[in-house]
C-alpha cells in the first residue's frame, strides 16, 4: 500500500510543481530598463483616490495623480512652493487688493477639444464658491464676491475683502480648471488641459495616463504613459520596489523600511519637506487641558528628540504650527524647552500633583501610531495616564474632529497656509484667542510681502506661547524613486505628484 | 431530490433576508459620515449637510432599506459615493480575480491536503506520518499574510520568478493573470491544506476501522482499492464538509491575501470600501458574499446526497 501512496503522492505533488514552473516560465515581467525605453513610469501610492475630482472630494490623493498632471489651475505651485503662471499668462492686481484680473494662455484646449476659456474659469470658481457649492475646500474661496467674464482670455476676480492667500489658493489643485461641458463627468472620467489624458482606471488597482499630443507644448513633456497603482501594505511597498514592479514611492510612508531600500543601489532616498505639522492636539475647550498652565507642563514634558528618532529621523522639530521651510518662519522650539521638573511644578501649581487620566485617540496613520506610543510615555512622567484608542479615518473624523470628543489626538495638518484654523470658531481644539484673531485677521488684509511676514511671525508667537497644542515636529517627505528618473518633486509644497518635468536618463 | 432542493432553496432565503436586514442595520449604526469622508476636514457644516441630502442619507431607514432591496431586484445597485461608477460593475471587476483565486486556492489544497493525509494515515505512527502532521500543525500557526510576504521575497524580489503582486486583468493578459495568482493562491491555500490533511487523516483513520474494510481485506481486495474505493469515499464526507466551511474562511483570508499582493479583488473591496465608508458598495458586497457562502453550503448539501445517498432524500 505504501508503495501505491507514494506513487500517487509523488505524482500530485510533481503536478502542482510543474503548474507553478509553468506560471513562471513563460514571461519574466517588465523591469525598470525597459520601461525607461518607453517612457513608462510605475508611481506607486499609498493611498487610493476616490473620484479623480479634486473641486468635490478632499483626499490629497485625486491632487496627487490629477494636478499638474491631468488638470491645471490658474496660477501654478512650483517645487518650491513659488506662485508662478499656469492657466493665466499673467495678472494684475487693484490698489485695495480687491481685485483680480486674470489673462488667459490663447489657444488651451481641453482633451476632448474644447477650448479653456474664461467661462470656464467662471464655471469653477463658482463651482467652488457658490452658496450651494459642495466643495470641499469652499473655506478657501469665501472671499470671492463674484467672477467676470471679460473676453474669451481675460477673467477679473471682485473679492469682498482682500486675500493674501488667493494667488496660492487659484493655484493649488482645488481650484483645478475644470471644462463646463466635461465636469460633471470628470469624477469618473477625467478632462483637463494638462500634458497627460486619463486613458483607464481599476478600481482598487491603478489608474493610467498617457501623454496628451495636442499639450500647448508636447515637446517639453517626456514621458509616455504614466501608471499610478496603490499599494497599501508597507511590506507589499517594498516587495515591489525590489522586485522592480514599481518604480517610485514619491511619498514612501514608512521610515522604518528606508534602510532597507537605501542599501538597494537601483533607488534613490530624497528627504524633502512637506507642509505636515505634526501636533499633539489638545482639547482646550476640555479640564484640565483648558487651564494654561497644563498645558504648559506638557510642553515642557515632551521631547521632540525621541519623537523623532520614532520617524527615523526623517523629521524636524517645530515650536508652532508653522513649517521650517517657510521664510516666515520662527523658531519657537525652545519656548518651553524638556524640563520634567519645571513641568511637574506647573502641573503641581494647576492643581494636579499626581496629574490625571485622559484619552489619547490616534488615526490609523503609522507616524500617529508612533509617536503615541512615545507621548503616553513621556506624559506619564508627570502622572498624566492616557489611554489610547486607535480610529479609523472616519471615526476620527466624526469622533475627534467634529463631535470634539476627545482629550488628545496626534495628527498631521497638511494643508498649507493652516494657521487660520487658530482663529476659527467651533474648530476641535477649542482656541479662542482675542489677540490671535486680530492679528489673524490683519495678516489675510495684509497685502505688503515684509508687513505680512512681520504678523505671521507674531501669530506663530501667540499659540507657541499658549502652548495650544504639542507642537512635536514637521514630517518629512520620504521620496523613493529609481536613480535614473529624473525631475521629480523633492518636496511637497502642496500635494502633487508631477509629472510634467520628469524623464528617464538612458 | 427536488423536494431535498426546494427546502434547501427556501431556508437560505430567509437567511438571505436575515443577512440584509442585519447589514443594513449594522451600516445604520456604524460610526463615521460618509459625506464627512468625502468632504475633509475643511468642509462647512451647509456643505456636508447639503451632501448628505444629494445621497439621499437624509431620508429614513426603513425608506431607504426598502429603496436598496428595490433597486436589488431590479439589479440597480446603485453608484459607489467613493468612486462615482456603477456597484454591479465594481462587484463584478473584483470578483473576475477573488473566484479564481479562490477556485486555486481551494484546488490547490484539495490536490495537496487530501492525498497527504491518506498517505499519513495509511502510515499512521511512522515518521512520515509525524512529518505531514508536524506540517499540518505549522501550516495552521504560520499567518497567511506572513507566508505571503515570505513568498513574495522569495519567488518575486530574489528569484523573480512572479511579480510581486498587482494584477494585468483577464482581457489584457490571460497568462500573466494567472501567474499573478499563483503566489496568492499558495498563500491562501497554506492553512486550508494544514486543516483539510489532519481532517483527511483522522476521517480516514476512522473508516480504515470499519468492519467493511476489513471484510474488504479479508475478501483479498487489493489494498489501493481498499484505500481508494471502500475508505476514502466514506471519509470524504467530514473532509466536503470541512472544506465548504472553509470556503466561507477564503473570503476573510481572501481580505489580507489581497492587501499583500495588492489584487483589485473582493476581499480588497471589503476593506476599501469600509475605510471610505462607501456604505452602499459595503452593504452590496456583503450580501453578495452571503449568497456566495449560502451557495456553496447548497453544493455541499449536494454533495453529500451524492456520496451517501441514504438519509437526506427520504427525510
Amino acid at each position: 500500500m505504501s508503495e501505491f501512496t507514494r506513487r500517487r503522492l509523488g505524482g500530485l505533488v510533481g503536478g502542482a510543481g510543474a503548474l507553478a514552473l509553468m506560471g513562471a516560465a513563460p514571461r519574466a515581467h517588465a523591469q525598470a530598463p525597459a520601461r525607461a525605453k518607453d517612457g513608462v513610469v510605475v508611481i506607486g501610492m499609498s493611498l487610493e483616490p476616490p473620484v479623480l475630482d479634486p473641486n468635490l472630494n478632499a483626499a490629497s490623493a485625486v491632487r496627487e495623480i490629477t494636478y499638474q498632471n491631468i488638470y491645471e489651475s490658474l496660477t501654478r505651485i512650483d517645487r518650491n512652493g513659488k506662485i508662478i503662471p499656469g492657466l493665466a499668462e499673467s495678472w494684475t492686481i487693484s490698489e485695495d487688493g480687491q481685485q483680480f484680473v486674470f489673462k488667459l494662455r490663447a489657444g488651451v484646449k481641453y482633451h476632448d477639444g474644447e477650448p479653456c476659456e474664461a467661462a470656464d474659469v467662471k464655471f469653477t470658481l463658482d463651482r467652488l464658491s457658490a452658496p450651494d457649492a459642495t466643495a470641499p475646500g469652499k473655506s478657501l474661496y469665501t472671499s470671492i464676491k463674484s467672477v467676470d467674464v471679460v473676453d474669451a482670455t481675460t477673467v477679473r476676480v471682485n473679492l469682498k475683502s482682500p486675500d493674501a492667500f488667493f494667488l496660492f489658493n487659484v493655484g493649488i489643485g482645488d481650484a483645478a480648471i475644470m471644462g463646463r461641458k466635461s465636469a460633471a463627468s470628470n469624477g469618473t472620467k477625467p478632462i483637463g488641459t494638462g500634458p497627460f489624458m486619463f486613458k483607464e482606471r481599476k478600481e482598487g488597482d491603478s489608474v493610467l495616463l498617457v501623454k496628451w499630443p495636442g499639450y500647448r507644448d508636447p515637446g517639453s513633456i517626456k514621458l509616455n504613459t504614466l501608471l499610478f497603482k496603490f499599494i497599501k501594505d508597507p511590506a507589499a511597498q517594498l516587495n515591489a520596489l525590489k522586485a522592480g514592479d514599481v518604480d517610485t514611492f514619491p511619498g514612501f510612508q514608512s521610515p522604518e523600511q528606508v534602510n532597507q531600500i537605501k542599501a538597494d543601489p537601483r533607488f534613490a532616498v530624497v528627504v524633502g519637506s512637506t507642509q505636515g505639522e505634526t501636533i499633539l492636539a489638545t482639547n482646550n475647550a476640555k479640564k484640565p487641558m483648558s487651564d494654561l498652565k497644563v498645558r504648559q507642563a506638557i510642553a515642557h514634558a515632551i521631547n521632540r528628540e525621541d519623537l523623532i528618532a520614532g520617524e527615523n529621523g526623517f523629521a524636524l522639530p517645530i515650536g508652532s504650527h508653522f513649517p521650517p521651510h517657510d521664510p516666515a518662519y520662527v523658531d519657537l522650539t525652545k519656548t518651553y524647552p524638556f524640563d520634567i521638573a519645571k513641568a511637574k511644578k506647573l502641573l503641581a501649581e494647576a492643581g494636579h500633583p499626581n496629574g490625571f487620566e485622559a484619552s489619547l485617540k490616534l488615526p490609523p496613520v503609522g507616524y500617529a501610531q508612533r509617536s503615541g506610543e512615545i507621548i503616553v510615555s513621556q506624559l506619564g512622567k508627570l502622572g498624566i495616564k492616557l489611554s489610547i484608542t486607535q480610529l479609523q479615518w472616519p471615526q476620527w473624523l466624526q469622533e475627534v474632529f467634529k463631535d470634539k470628543n476627545y482629550d488628545f489626538t496626534i495628527v498631521a495638518h497638511t494643508e498649507a497656509n493652516d494657521l487660520d484654523r487658530y482663529a476659527r470658531d467651533g474648530y476641535y481644539w477649542g482656541y479662542d484667542s482675542k489677540a490671535f484673531k486680530e492679528n489673524w485677521a490683519a495678516v489675510v488684509k495684509e497685502v505688503d510681502p515684509a508687513k505680512r511676514m512681520e504678523l505671521l511671525k507674531k501669530a506663530q508667537k501667540i499659540i507657541a506661547d499658549d502652548a495650544v497644542n504639542g507642537f512635536l515636529y514637521q514630517l518629512g517627505k520620504v521620496g523613493v524613486w529609481n536613480k535614473n528618473l529624473i525631475g521629480m518633486w523633492e518636496n511637497s509644497p502642496t500635494p502633487s505628484i508631477d509629472m510634467s518635468g520628469v524623464y528617464w536618463k538612458v | 431530490m427536488l423536494d431535498f432542493l426546494l427546502r434547501r432553496l427556501s431556508a437560505a432565503l430567509v437567511t438571505l433576508v436575515l443577512a440584509s436586514v442585519v447589514v443594513f442595520a449594522v451600516l445604520e449604526i456604524l460610526p463615521g459620515d460618509p459625506a464627512l469622508v468625502m468632504l475633509g476636514t475643511e468642509a462647512r457644516p451647509d456643505t456636508l449637510a447639503a451632501l448628505r441630502a444629494k445621497l439621499g442619507f437624509d431620508r429614513p431607514a426603513p425608506e431607504r432599506y426598502v429603496s436598496w432591496i428595490a433597486g436589488l431586484l431590479t439589479f440597480d445597485l446603485g453608484n459607489s459615493h467613493a468612486y462615482g461608477t456603477p456597484v454591479s460593475k465594481l462587484i463584478l471587476d473584483r470578483l473576475v480575480v477573488t473566484l479564481p483565486l479562490a477556485a486555486m486556492a481551494l484546488s490547490f489544497s484539495m490536490c495537496v491536503a487530501i492525498p497527504l493525509g491518506v498517505f499519513a494515515a495509511s502510515r499512521r505512527g511512522r515518521a512520515a506520518d509525524w512529518l505531514v502532521m508536524g506540517f499540518g500543525q505549522l501550516g495552521i500557526s504560520i499567518p497567511n499574510f506572513w507566508f505571503g510576504i515570505l513568498l513574495a521575497l522569495v519567488f518575486a524580489v530574489a528569484l523573480k520568478l512572479f511579480p510581486a503582486g498587482g494584477f494585468p486583468g483577464w482581457g489584457t493578459d490571460f497568462a500573466a493573470s494567472l501567474h499573478a495568482l499563483i503566489l496568492p493562491a499558495l498563500s491562501l491555500s497554506l492553512p486550508e491544506i494544514a486543516i483539510l490533511s489532519r481532517v483527511t487523516r483522522s476521517s480516514m483513520l476512522d473508516t480504515l476501522r470499519e468492519d467493511y474494510v476489513r471484510t474488504a481485506r479479508a475478501k483479498g481486495v487489493a489494498e489501493r482499492d481498499v484505500l481508494m474505493r471502500h475508505a476514502l469515499r466514506n471519509a470524504l464526507i467530514p473532509i466536503v464538509t470541512i472544506a465548504g466551511l472553509l470556503a466561507g474562511f477564503l473570503v476573510a483570508g481572501a481580505i489580507i491575501v489581497e492587501t499583500v499582493f495588492y489584487l483589485p479583488g473582493v476581499g480588497k473591496l471589503v476593506f476599501d470600501s469600509i475605510n471610505n465608508r462607501d456604505l452602499i458598495v459595503i452593504k452590496n458586497v456583503v450580501l453578495l458574499l452571503t449568497i456566495l457562502v449560502l451557495l456553496v453550503n447548497l453544493i455541499v448539501d449536494m454533495i453529500y446526497v451524492m456520496l451517501d445517498p441514504r438519509p437526506k432524500v427520504q427525510a
